[in-house]
């Protein structure tokens, strides 16, 4: 599967993690991937453990039961040049995320991209190209080139 | 010395291969339960409530349910659910050819040579030993096939690879099972009819029970009884109005002595399950529910051959016998189609053979129990096995362990499992990212990921999952060695995972360590040696360039991060260019080509020109200076 421009936001300014989780859940109704139930599915699921992988990256996704309002595989991304804390509300350290990837996966098809998400962004200066990206275009492209090496 | 040695290791492996067998069994006794007690009670004509409807689908559950149940757990205990699914494939191709209405297959269309029981048509096979055939040998199959070509998959493929492969190798095994196993069964069960029928034809009626309990426990008792003795028996009973024939098979004494000892003088969960299996076996008539005891001590094949001998023989002697098969074989059943002349002897026989297994099981369990020299050296051994691994548990958890002790415990390890919530992605993109390192080393090692309720305790895991889920992952997996990460993406502990699975594999730690140091000495040569009036510092700034912003943010985070590290209280900024004030409590770190324009806006400003603004390394030296 691949990332689609419609899926893909810039330049967002947001408050809290719940705000940009929301962000990418939108995209994920909106483009038909996840009923509207699903994004408190991933609100649930940041709650219970973060989907902050670190490298300013988040992957917010579904808890195992709201995989039930997942339509059809999907990945969106939501650019925040500024950042958002990703961290506890209770605790003082700072885990601040540039790029969230909302994903609603069902079966394994997504994996393959999340692999070269995973590839490309265990680089932090890769993140950086990811945040700084002035268009869809840039991010789908930045991510495609993974697989070819 | 050397033979006694040999002698235990061999009383062992028997040990060991009934445990195995009984396994498959254990966990679907309410199976057979259910199939039994449906069977006694609505069994027509012979049940307590005689009902045609549900008597017609208990067959079905007899020769397809509880063989497909057998065979699923069969490769469940090989490969986990995969293996289980595998094996469920596999033996329905056994199960047709045992199964009476089978249309054109068990007509003899395509092995006509194999059907006798085809002709009598309420008695076929249940599969119930080809399930613990095919369950287990197609899932280990399955099992090595996936060890050599899981790991080639490229990622975004294991699905496809793991469905199709688990298909094909179905259909393969369907087909071995229908061709080549089945067969051998069927004509294995027809030379042990044919045994018995030449012992009973030479009036050595007793010795028969020498073959029949040993393939009951087999679970050939359906077809050795309804399939041999019960037609025998129907010919004698027509000819003098009873027949000990349909008391050899059917006889519940001899499973009532081996429960009857396992539950006083066993061990464990099979001495507490056994009260509630007598009730089982002695009243409903399920005889199946004694068969995994045997499994798991075969000595115990003594007590029911010696228990089946002495019943048989008592029948015979005391004018036993009964006017119809008694099925299932309760003592109620047996009452009931009791010869009017042969109480007498159909009772003392039971409980004879009943008391004759339950001494020699007795004997056997005594035994065992005096002689567990063997047993406890062994549980000793895994003792001292599960220490280690606790050891093991506990320096990878501590990341300043000595390199000795894990490198012991990170020798033994086979896969690598990465553990999250709903195994949809953060447990994938860290399986991918620590896959490709793996790749790198040129290590030869699976890594695979899952959600954490999947998880499953076997030997040679290593499971990683984030810090919340740790908890749940040793819970379920208390023998592997367990790292817990605080991020998937970002983590020192891949390339320490990596190394100490290296140290273990090439056990020579040496380099990796002057590696280690090599790289820490090109860390600080990399080191900027900055001059600057860091007195007059009172901020340290980034500035936001429309171009890069992201870039920018993530910057001055990490830097924030390094001088927290490093105790230093300096505040670090992200600010525009326009928002700096000109004087050097300044100190703005750049990219040269922002430099460039700073300089055209302020001249008192203190500027570090960085390629890179993420590599913080490079900026270690001024973070020491700063305040």
């Amino acid at each position: 599967m691949k990332l689609h421009k419609e899926m893909i936001k810039l330049n967002q300014d947001v408050a809290t993690r719940e705000e940009a989780i929301r962000m990418a859940g939108q995209l994920l109704v909106d483009n038909g991937c996840a009923e509207p139930e699903y994004i408190d599915a991933m609100l649930a699921r940041n709650e219970d453990v973060s989907t902050y992988m670190g490298n300013f990256i988040a992957i917010p996704h579904g808890t195992d039961e709201g995989k039930k309002y997942i339509k059809k595989t999907g990945i969106s991304v939501v650019q925040i040049p500024m950042g958002v804390d990703f961290s506890d509300p209770d605790t003082d350290e700072e885990q601040l995320v540039t790029v969230v990837f909302g994903i609603a996966g069902l079966g394994n098809e997504h994996l393959q991209l999340l692999s070269q998400i995973a590839l490309f962004c265990s680089d932090v200066s890769n993140v950086a190209k990811l945040a700084d990206a002035q268009t869809p275009e840039e991010i789908i492209n930045l991510l495609d080139k993974v697989g070819e090496n | 010395m050397s033979e006694t040695q040999s002698k235990s290791s061999v009383k062992a492996k028997i040990q060991k291969f009934g445990t195995f067998l009984s396994g498959m069994i254990m966990p679907n006794i309410g199976a057979i339960i259910a199939w039994g007690f449906m069977t006694a009670i609505f069994m027509s004509p012979n049940g307590w409530f005689p009902n045609k409807y549900v008597n017609s689908f208990t067959s079905s559950m007899l020769y397809f349910m509880i063989p497909i149940l057998i065979a699923y757990t069969g490769g469940k205990n090989v490969y986990e659910e995969r293996g289980g699914v595998v094996g469920a494939i596999s033996v329905v191709g056994t199960i047709v050819l045992g199964f009476p209405w089978a249309s054109p297959v068990a007509q003899g269309i395509v092995y006509p040579t194999l059907y006798p029981y085809a002709a009598n048509k309420s008695t076929g096979i249940p599969m119930f030993l080809g399930a613990m055939i095919m369950g287990p040998l197609s899932a280990w199959c399955l099992k090595k096939f996936d060890e050599k070509f899981q790991g080639k998959v490229k990622a975004g493929f294991e699905m496809i690879y793991n469905n199709f492969s688990q298909g094909i190798m179905g259909m393969i095994f369907v087909a071995i099972s229908y061709f080549l196993v089945g067969p051998l069964l069927v004509i294995s069960t027809i030379w042990i009819g044919h045994g018995v029928d030449w012992i009973i034809t030479r009036h050595l009626l007793p010795l028969a029970n020498l073959v029949i309990e040993p393939a009951k426990v087999l679970f050939l008792n359906n077809a050795i009884g309804n399939g041999v003795l019960v037609p025998l028996g129907i010919q004698q009973a027509a000819k003098v109005g009873k027949s000990v024939l349909f008391l050899m098979e059917s006889n519940p004494g001899p499973g009532l002595g081996i429960l009857l000892a396992c539950s006083i003088f066993g061990k464990g969960s099979a001495k507490s399950s056994a009260p509630g299996a007598i009730i089982v076996h002695f009243f409903g008539g399920v005889h199946e529910i004694y068969f995994p005891y045997v499994l798991m001590k075969p000595m115990l094949l003594l007590a029911a051959m010696a228990g089946g001998v002495t019943g048989t023989f008592l029948f015979s002697i005391l004018g036993g016998g009964l006017t119809a098969a008694a099925s299932p074989g309760s003592i109620i059943a047996i009452l009931l189609v009791s010869a009017k002349s042969a109480y007498f002897g159909n009772i003392v026989g039971v409980f004879g053979s009943a008391a004759v297994s339950f001494i020699v099981a007795a004997l056997i369990y005594k035994m065992d129990k005096s002689e567990d020299g063997g047993d406890l050296a062994a549980a000793q051994g895994q003792m001292s096995q599960m220490k280690a691994a606790a050891k093991g548990q506990a320096a990878a958890e501590e990341d300043s362990s000595s390199a000795e002790t894990t490198v012991a415990s990170y020798k033994d390890v086979q896969r690598i499992i990465f553990a999250c919530d709903a195994g949809m992605g953060s447990s994938a993109m860290g399986a991918s990212l620590l896959r490709d390192k793996v790749k790198k080393a040129g290590l030869n090692l699976p890594v695979t990921n899952t959600a954490v309720r999947n998880l499953k305790d076997e030997p040679g895991l290593l499971v990683i999952t984030q810090e919340e889920l740790a908890e749940r992952a040793k819970e379920k997996t208390p023998s592997a060695l367990h790292v817990a990460v605080g991020n998937f993406l970002s983590t020192p502990k891949y390339d320490q995972v990596i190394a100490r699975l290296k140290a273990a594999s090439q056990a020579a730690p040496e380099a990796e360590i002057k590696e280690e140091k090599q790289k820490q000495v090109d860390k600080l040569a990399k080191q900027k040696q900055f001059d600057f009036d860091f007195a007059a510092v009172k901020e340290v700034d980034f500035i936001r360039h429309d171009q890069h912003r992201g870039t920018v943010t993530m910057a001055s985070s990490m830097f924030k991060d390094a001088m927290k590290q490093a105790g230093k209280k300096t505040p670090v900024k992200a600010v525009r260019i326009n928002e700096l004030t000109n004087d050097p409590s300044h100190l703005v770190i750049a990219t040269p080509a922002a430099a460039k324009n700073l300089a055209v806006r302020y001249d008192q400003i203190q500027v570090a020109t960085v390629n890179d603004l993420l590599k913080t390394d490079e900026l270690k030296g001024l973070i020491e200076k700063l305040k």
